[in-house]
């Protein structure tokens, strides 16, 4: 199944093994996490990584390393269910465009454009200043943004397949439009849409960190690698504070985004040469 | 088409655009059931009727939606984007404050990643699969990887805190004077004002900010131009132009290069839109005086006004920067005119 080209790339290969050690960590978290992620050490406040906290402590005595692990449970699943929002709504907006054609399919891709211009952390901050900080909010402000995107995609796709050979026979035998439309044209146009979600997944992390680094994202005591890095912010000389959730961002994200390239190349073989 | 239909028909559809902007940031900003009376006023005050029907009345939030946003648009065409909620002053004038800092930051950062992104993709893909492909590789996936505010408080540490090799946050030193308020970029000012002084400072303090904020660029700017030239090294005329003989520097300039810039020239303005959205966050972490930092204050307030500003200001410089990107686009390939 998994084509030979990707598993052939050593840097793709521990890629997979990062995002899997990533999903464990996440998953066993409150079983592998030295502390809670709220337990304060007050005589430990701002301590430096040492045997007691490996990873420092943050200036309310939390532990950063158990932050940071607690933290994998929340942008993770975030990061999918942003993605997953966004995509369903742009292949649902995008399919109707492409589907219906004329003056809605001209409406909506002009509203795409309109959309696009607004870069996402601004969309998101004038959905924030609406709807207030937290995370269902981040979310929604990351489907806002990034459903165009997908609207544009699905739409090709769906205008690509409206003419093609088991689409018309579908409608020789006498399908309904609707079952045409959902049974022949979307399903088939699926799998592209799903691929080209997973690819984003990782920028979506990014993304929700962004939002939470501004204050946009969950309140301050939940456990986010984005307002973790925020905390640090006025303690420059406590290194530690910002850079481990830093650097849990950087490793996830650069996994991700590696095995997204070599899953588009191993499926896509005219870009492997490139 | 020739260029003038081009760009008269492009032109022409930018006042329907930045319409659509108002109507889609007011929709954003309104259409939720939000409740800036309790963000704005306090919990005590906004427990009395009075002092809330009067709050709802001062911004209009007691009209209907539709008749909300006439008004809005009516006092937008006088200039009136209604008065920041936090700061008290008119919108206008907060925006025309902090847009200069910003795009300052942006096209320091723009020029940067191009300086710097061109030329490694350049050479990335003539020595395809050596070293300095494998370390052009790697900036471009640290580039899109990185979260820019982390790179940015990395930065701080490293060459503020422990080396001291940057100035400290903020676009001046404590004690240099802003410059004659000129065009609002405080490194053209001071150049303006004979103030070399200031205008060294300036870039000082610009220097690392742009740097951490070009890294995604850096990163797109690579990927994209090493690809297409790849895909230009393969044509014919590359393979004719060996065949002469000509030296390998000259087919790599002249020949290649300059047409593999062309598909690049696209993604500046596209990336335009993630610079801003970088400069947001880069601001808040080095005490940018922009419109980022403008806009944090302003969403973490409930302060839609101001939000609406910021918004319609953004994606109408992100439209009319895409807007000169496709018109030079069409200057130099007359085949995009024909689409």
């Amino acid at each position: 199944m998994v084509p030979r080209s990707f598993a052939r790339s050593p840097l793709t290969v521990g890629s997979v093994v990062v995002v899997a050690v990533w999903l464990a960590l996440a998953a066993a978290a409150p079983a592998i996490a030295p502390h809670g992620p709220l337990a304060q050490d007050i005589a430990n406040r701002l301590a430096p990584p040492g045997p007691a906290h490996w990873c420092g402590t943050d200036p309310l005595g939390r532990d950063i390393l158990s932050r940071v692990l607690y933290g994998a449970r929340l942008s993770i699943p975030v990061g999918i269910a942003a993605v997953a929002l966004a995509v369903m709504l742009g292949t649902l907006i995008g399919s109707v465009a492409g589907a219906a054609g004329g003056i809605v399919d001209e409406a909506i891709m002009r509203l795409t454009d309109l959309m696009l211009a607004f870069p996402t952390v601004i969309l998101a901050m004038i959905i924030s200043a609406a709807l207030g900080a937290g995370i269902r909010n981040a979310v929604i402000a990351i489907m806002v943004a990034w459903w165009p995107t997908y609207a544009r995609f699905a739409r090709g796709l769906v205008i690509g397949a409206r003419d093609r050979e088991y689409v018309e026979a579908a409608r020789a035998v006498g399908a309904s439009p609707l079952r045409v439309f959902l049974r022949h044209v979307l399903l088939n146009i699926l799998s592209p849409i799903v691929i080209l979600g997973t690819l984003d997944v990782g920028r979506a992390i990014l993304t929700f960190a962004s939002l939470s680094f501004l204050g946009l994202g969950p309140p301050p005591q939940i456990p986010e690698w984005g307002s973790e890095i925020a905390a640090g912010r006025d303690y420059l000389d406590q290194w530690w504070i910002a850079t481990f959730p830093g650097l849990a961002i950087l490793t996830l994200v650069v996994a991700l985004n590696v095995v997204g390239d070599g899953l588009r190349d191993a499926l896509d073989p005219r870009l492997r040469k490139a | 088409m020739n260029l003038q239909t081009y760009v008269g028909r492009r032109v022409l559809v930018l006042p329907a655009m930045i319409l659509g902007i108002t109507l889609l940031t007011f929709v954003l900003s309104h259409a939720v059931p939000s409740d800036p009376v309790a963000a704005n006023l306090g919990d005590q005050a906004a427990a009395d009727p009075a002092i809330v029907a009067a709050f709802k009345h001062r911004w209009g939030l007691d009209r209907p939606l539709p008749e909300q946003y006439l008004v809005y648009l009516r006092n937008l065409l006088h200039g009136d984007m209604g008065v920041s909620i936090t700061t008290h002053q008119p919108v206008l004038t907060d925006l025309s404050q902090h847009l200069p800092a910003t795009i300052e930051l942006a096209t320091a950062a723009m020029l940067l990643s191009l300086l710097l992104g061109i030329p490694l993709g350049i050479f990335s893909a003539v020595r395809r699969d050596s070293v300095v492909d494998q370390i052009g590789r790697g900036v471009s996936l640290l580039g899109v990887s990185m979260p820019v505010f982390w790179l940015g408080l990395v930065a701080l540490f490293v060459f503020y805190a422990r080396l001291g090799w940057a100035p400290s946050a903020g676009q001046l030193s404590p004690r240099v004077a802003l410059p004659p308020f000129v065009t609002g970029f405080v490194v053209v000012d001071a150049l303006l004002a004979g103030q070399t002084g200031t205008a060294t400072d300036a870039i000082a303090h610009l220097a690392l900010p742009a740097l951490v904020l070009a890294s995604s660029a850096v990163g797109i700017i690579t990927r994209m131009m090493r690809g297409s030239m790849l895909e230009v090294l393969g044509e014919d005329y590359v393979r004719t132009a060996r065949a002469k003989g000509l030296a390998p520097r000259r087919i790599t300039f002249r020949h290649a290069a300059r047409n593999a810039l062309l598909p690049v020239i696209t993604v500046i303005g596209l990336s335009f839109g993630s610079l801003l959205s970088g400069a947001v966050v880069t601001e808040t972490v080095f005490a940018w005086p922009g419109l980022g930092s403008y806009a944090f204050l302003s969403a973490t307030s409930l302060d839609f006004p101001a939000i609406m500003g910021v918004g319609i200001v953004v994606a109408t410089v992100y439209i009319v920067v895409n807007l000169f990107v496709d018109v030079a686009y069409a200057m130099v390939d007359p085949r995009i005119r024909m689409g």
